[in-house]
């Protein structure tokens, strides 16, 4: 909202300089977004002068070496110039030595190719005018009128305004207006706030009554409309409001109509209260209805455009068709034209909530609306009534005749709060003074009604709020009047007091880091993507009937309209775009939130994963290293798993297939569920004609890991120290042929069951590896060869091979007796 | 037998220097001093020599052993080092580059969160989490942000189907509307709701805003919120605390200015600015950084908290505005982008 200094100034007796007051308006609470100024500066020095003699300069072309005369301000001068326009007989503005113009520059006796020049002619550019580079080429300022030489330019010229572009905060609609800014201002520089004069203050007892102006209002709708007034003006003449009138409209950036217009229109500049007047002659059959649209109901509105209205939209109607929408902008059919001689005058009170509703479902903000939806007050309503007529008989002249509609409530204000200099003190945790606090709480109109002692002797004010401050409520709400008065900037430094309270970071917290560090430390770079992805992504990569769960009912674009259920698209994004530009990365990962179906719900997990690229350029090194693989993806996830407190090697790991799509089927595997375990993890090489359609090249080496947060918090436990034995291990290898399609952590499994019964308690089979696959020459057609170490250990003594060996063979019989498993020679 | 130890000593010298594997120098020991070794032999022979020379020869065995010993040693030693540059074949070029690649790095927007959470925990916050998921009850009612609030339009705020299911995103009122959390202030809805006071708790963590993506905005962002709670919380710990991190932050001499300003779930509130002057690519002398204020009674109430026992304070930030005004970025989309020649910059 933009307020003008100038106007500012009939209100409130400022001598501040701008950039006070723009600290001021900063520290009352308002953002300042511009400080605009308009018109002339205060320009000591640069006055009227006339041209007397205009030669060519002897050293260059465009240059001319004139005399000018500024009379009582120091006679003739000799002046150099280079404008193109000025003839003998002009009076221009001249800048004297010692002048500095708007711009900054200052004007000093010089000499310019050779010749003397005792000050400048000036163009409107140069004083501040604005104009921009146009005024430049057009040469000097040539002054209308011929004013007296020796004049001031300030005297001349129509004086600068300061315009302020403020943002005003929802809580404080009072602040849309000048009066409210000026309100706030006579309170930081402590100065008397000057209300305009009310001539205005009701009707006449023998006024006239004119029903044939206008028969009758009624409101149909007083839930959205409680309060609603006419006056009704007669014998007005429309024409352009006065200079004076339209310079203030015209510095905050109005359009100057015409008296009655332009009268409503400063009165809620004014006052904060919009201001409506129908040509009443245009009001069909006499009545004003307040009422709901009709389902689809049209209006032509002021802006040259036809809206289509709904039933919850509020309008003004004659007895047959609306005229306004309610509180947001008049229709074409009632304006006020320049045959309008009969005024009826709406100043009224619409709900913030209705007009907020029209306005968004319209797509139309107005000055008004955007009052209304901030909220006006509704109990200065006739006060501002009486401004807005007052005006417009200044400016369109007519009087006011009867009657004077009213419909609805006028309830009286009357909102107090007690407080306790105490509490305030208590809130800010430093000291004011009681005085100071009333004197802030006076210099902002909350006048102390009563200053009391409480039973304990201690202070209590009961403080009368205004009705236009309906943002203050709580004694709260005082604290913080009190301290923007008093100054935010006088809050005392001091250090910060840190309790040793219970808790910790949160379980995802700390595995987010873990993992990252983990990550980071492999050389992966981490990244940051979107969580909300398109429709495409999650139907190719994740699966179709996720596509329904994860959708946003509101997307704002369309690529963004699902929540993401990986990180893995994201991060192939993240390589495609740097092998697209070029920057060698190869390694990538991410840890963060996605949201993965199961059972018909979304379930919101924590999740880290990784991708690895191998293309030809990556083994483009001088020393070669074998590249990621399938095992590498998996220790990674493993890894990760265990930073959530979760060993993924107790798990059997199953081939990814079905409905998680992306991976690459016979190199890829999951291993966990949602539903069974709280967590899942996949990993492997990621499809490579879905990888390849996306543009990226070589192979793609991936893993992910994802839990319910719940279950991460539940991880870990207390750790319990284990006795372990101080004898030597005995080792054994075994290698066992069987069919090529079984899986070796099965016979891995199977054979560490078997050696255990076999040992039983005697001793231990600590551990039970797999060190070598083999298949091919040598072996069976479909078999394969598995090679496993045992390491066998006890506890209160040194094994000997006599017992070892009596278990191996043991072992190695029961191992081959399913007929299917036999010991490779 | 002084010529026939002489005669031993120097074809053990031939001998030993034509050494060159383990097995041969173990071999020709054995010749020397195995059980029927020369040296072994001569010595046997001892018994067979006259009394009265025995000391003389005895010398003159003792100094052959010597020396036979300091030549077992000098050859092993020489075997030895040969085996070694036999395992280490040629030097390294020392300015060849590892294979290797590395070092990875950490994302801007985690270093600038862990860097305030450090700041943080040092005097007594805890990092919370929360989900980013919500619903209108913990995003905005409890905030004191009632239905109808411009910041509940359907215009701002990333709304689901009403017929969506989140298994463990908990609802506070049946048929509420689930959303994506528009700051991270529902996080301390919840930690308050489950902890009685006190609390001292820093929330960081993605929200989400429907706002159009430009060098400035971003629909996905991140904010970090500090909430502490407790007896005679004030005004002037707020301040103290806005001081503390940005000191910690940009050094002892930065400073910081409240400007009153207003949040629904504050009272009073406050805009908080920075002075730049260490600051990259800035040319005024405050720039605004976050919002806080004291917690407003209101949502004392929505979580159970007495408002006449406990105040407390609430200050927000947004992660990528301190990233961009740390390292001077000046496009918020290259957070997103991950570039990795953005990404190096900050490792």
């Amino acid at each position: 909202m933009k307020v003008s200094l100038h106007w500012l100034k009939s209100y409130v007796a400022l001598d501040a300089s701008v950039d006070e007051i723009t600290h001021a308006i900063t520290f009352l609470g308002f953002e300042v977004e511009q400080v605009i100024r308009t018109g002339v500066p205060p320009l000591p020095s640069v006055v009227v002068g006339e041209v007397l003699t205009r030669d060519k300069h002897p050293n260059a072309d465009k240059l001319t070496v004139c005399t000018v005369d500024v009379g009582s301000a120091g006679g003739v001068k000799t002046i150099v110039c280079g404008a193109p326009n000025h003839q003998v007989g002009d009076r221009v503005p001249v800048a004297l030595p010692g002048a500095v113009l708007a711009g900054g520059l200052k004007i000093k006796q010089s000499r310019i190719r050779g010749q003397l020049s005792d000050g400048m002619m000036c163009s409107p550019d140069e004083l501040g005018l604005g104009g921009g580079s146009a005024g430049q080429q057009s040469g000097l300022l040539i002054l209308d009128g011929r004013p007296a030489l020796g004049t001031p330019i300030n005297d001349v010229l129509p004086p600068g305004d300061v315009v302020f572009d403020l943002e005003i905060t929802p809580n404080r609609p009072d602040g849309l207006c000048h009066l409210g800014v000026a309100r706030e201002l006579a309170a930081w520089f402590r100065r008397d706030l000057v209300y305009p004069p009310v001539k205005f203050t009701g009707l006449p007892e023998d006024s006239p009554e004119r029903r044939d102006l206008l028969a009758g209002v009624s409101v149909e709708s007083d839930e959205d409309c409680p309060l609603y007034t006419v006056h009704i003006i007669t014998g007005v003449k429309i024409g352009p409001s006065p200079a004076w009138l339209q310079e203030r409209l015209a510095a905050v950036g109005l359009r100057p109509i015409n008296n009655v217009v332009d009268a409503g229109n400063y009165v809620m500049l004014e006052t904060g209260q919009p201001v409506h007047a129908f040509d009443a002659k245009k009001i069909g059959g006499g009545r004003i209805v307040v009422r709901h649209a009709r389902q689809g109901e049209k209006l032509a509105t002021l802006d040259g455009k036809e809206r289509v209205l709904n039933s919850r939209m509020l309008v003004i109607a004659d007895a047959t068709k609306p005229l306004v929408i309610a509180g947001i902008m008049g229709g074409a059919n009632a304006e006020v034209d320049d045959t309008t001689t009969d005024l009826a005058l709406e100043v009224a009170y619409f709900k913030p909530a209705g007009i907020r509703w029209t306005s968004r479902k319209l797509g139309l903000t107005t000055d008004s609306s955007y009052r209304y939806e901030r909220g006006v007050d509704p109990h200065t309503l006739l006060e501002d009534a009486h401004r807005a007529i007052d005006l417009i008989l200044e400016t369109a002249g007519g009087r006011v005749v009867g009657p004077v509609y009213k419909v609805g409530e006028d309830r009286p204000w009357k909102n107090e709060i007690t407080l306790t200099p105490d509490f305030v003190r208590r809130q800010l945790g430093f000291h004011i003074a009681d005085g100071d606090m009333k004197d802030a709480l006076e210099a902002l109109e909350l006048p102390l009604v009563r200053d009391e002692f409480t039973a304990d002797g201690t202070p209590q004010w009961t403080v009368s709020i205004p009705s236009w401050r309906g943002d203050l409520d709580r004694s709260i709400d005082l604290v913080e009047e009190i301290l923007r008065l008093y100054g935010t900037d006088r809050i005392p430094r001091s250090t910060v007091t840190a309790p040793g309270l219970l808790g910790d970071d949160d379980p995802v917290v700390i595995f987010n880091r873990q993992a990252t560090d983990y990550l980071v430390g492999q050389h992966f770079h981490e990244c940051v993507n979107y969580t909300l992805r398109s429709v495409t992504e999650i139907r190719q990569w994740v699966s179709d009937t996720s596509v329904q769960e994860l959708a946003l009912a509101n997307p704002f674009v369309e690529d963004q309209s699902h929540l993401r259920s990986t990180l893995l698209i994201g991060l192939l994004e993240s390589l495609k775009l740097n092998q697209s530009r070029g920057t060698g990365v190869t390694r990538l990962s991410e840890t963060g939130r996605v949201f993965i179906e199961s059972n018909g719900q979304i379930y919101e997990c924590a999740a880290a994963a990784f991708i690895e690229a191998q293309t030809k350029d990556a083994g483009r090194q001088w020393l070669k290293r074998a590249p990621a693989d399938f095992y590498t993806a998996k220790n990674r996830v493993h890894i990760l798993a265990s930073h959530a407190g979760v060993d993924l090697s107790a798990l059997p790991a199953a081939p990814v297939t079905g409905p998680y799509f992306g991976w690459q089927e016979g190199h890829s595997a999951a291993v966990g569920g949602l539903q069974t375990h709280g967590f899942e993890a996949r990993f492997g090489l990621m499809n490579l004609a879905m990888v390849r359609a996306l543009g990226i090249e070589g192979q793609v080496m991936a893993g992910i890991f994802a839990i319910l947060p719940g279950k991460l918090a539940a991880a870990g436990g207390p750790r319990r120290y284990q006795d372990f034995s101080h004898y030597p291990p005995v080792l054994r290898d075994l290698a066992l042929v069987v069919d090529a399609a079984v899986l070796a952590e099965d016979v891995r499994h199977t054979l560490a069951q078997t050696a255990k019964s076999v040992v039983g308690d005697a001793f231990t089979v600590e551990q039970v590896a797999i060190f070598d696959v083999y298949q091919g020459r040598g072996l069976p057609e479909g078999k394969k060869s598995l090679a496993f170490s045992l390491v066998f250990r006890a506890t209160d003594r040194t094994l000997t091979d006599d017992e070892v060996n009596a278990a191996f063979a043991k072992i190695q019989k029961a191992i081959t007796a399913d007929g299917r498993t036999s010991v490779r020679a | 037998m002084q010529d026939q130890l002489s005669a031993l000593l120097a074809r053990a010298r031939a001998d030993f220097s034509a050494l060159h594997t383990r097995p041969e120098f173990e071999a020709a020991k054995a010749r020397l001093v195995g059980p029927n070794g020369g040296l072994t032999t001569l010595m046997k022979q001892m018994g067979t020599v006259p009394k009265e020379q025995r000391p003389a020869l005895g010398r003159l065995i003792n100094e052959a052993k010597a020396q036979l010993q300091a030549l077992f040693d000098t050859t092993l030693r020489a075997l030895e080092d040969a085996e070694i540059a036999a395992q280490l074949g040629p030097p390294v070029d020392a300015s060849l580059p590892s294979p290797d690649g590395g070092p990875g790095t950490h994302h801007p927007l985690t270093l600038v969160c862990e860097e305030m959470c450090r700041i943080l925990r040092k005097v007594g916050f805890t990092v919370a989490d929360g989900s980013e998921v919500e619903t209108e009850f913990y995003c905005f009612d409890a905030l004191n942000t009632p239905p109808g609030h411009p910041s509940r339009d359907v215009k701002d705020t990333f709304y689901f189907p009403d017929t969506a299911r989140f298994g463990n995103v908990s609802r506070r009122v049946d048929g509420e509307k689930y959303l994506l959390r528009t700051h991270t202030s529902s996080v301390q809805i919840r930690t308050m709701l489950k902890h009685p006071p006190p609390v001292r708790i820093v929330s960081p963590g993605r929200t989400f805003r429907r706002d159009t993506t430009d060098a400035t905005h971003s629909a996905n962002f991140h904010q970090l919120e500090c909430l502490y709670v407790d007896k005679d919380v004030t005004v002037r710990d707020l301040k103290a605390l806005l001081d503390y991190i940005f000191a910690s932050l940009l050094g002892p001499d930065t400073k910081t200015r409240f400007r009153p300003h207003y949040f629904g779930y504050t009272e009073p509130s406050f805009e908080v600015d920075l002075s730049a002057r260490h600051l990259p690519k800035v040319n005024k002398e405050w720039i605004e950084i976050g919002g806080c204020g004291m917690v407003d009674p209101s949502v004392y109430e929505a979580v159970g908290y007495d408002p006449a026992a406990w105040t407390g304070y609430a200050f927000g930030m947004g992660l990528e505005r301190l990233a961009m005004m740390l390292y001077g970025i000046d496009d918020i989309r290259y957070f997103y982008q991950n570039d990795l020649r953005f990404l190096r910059q900050f490792a």
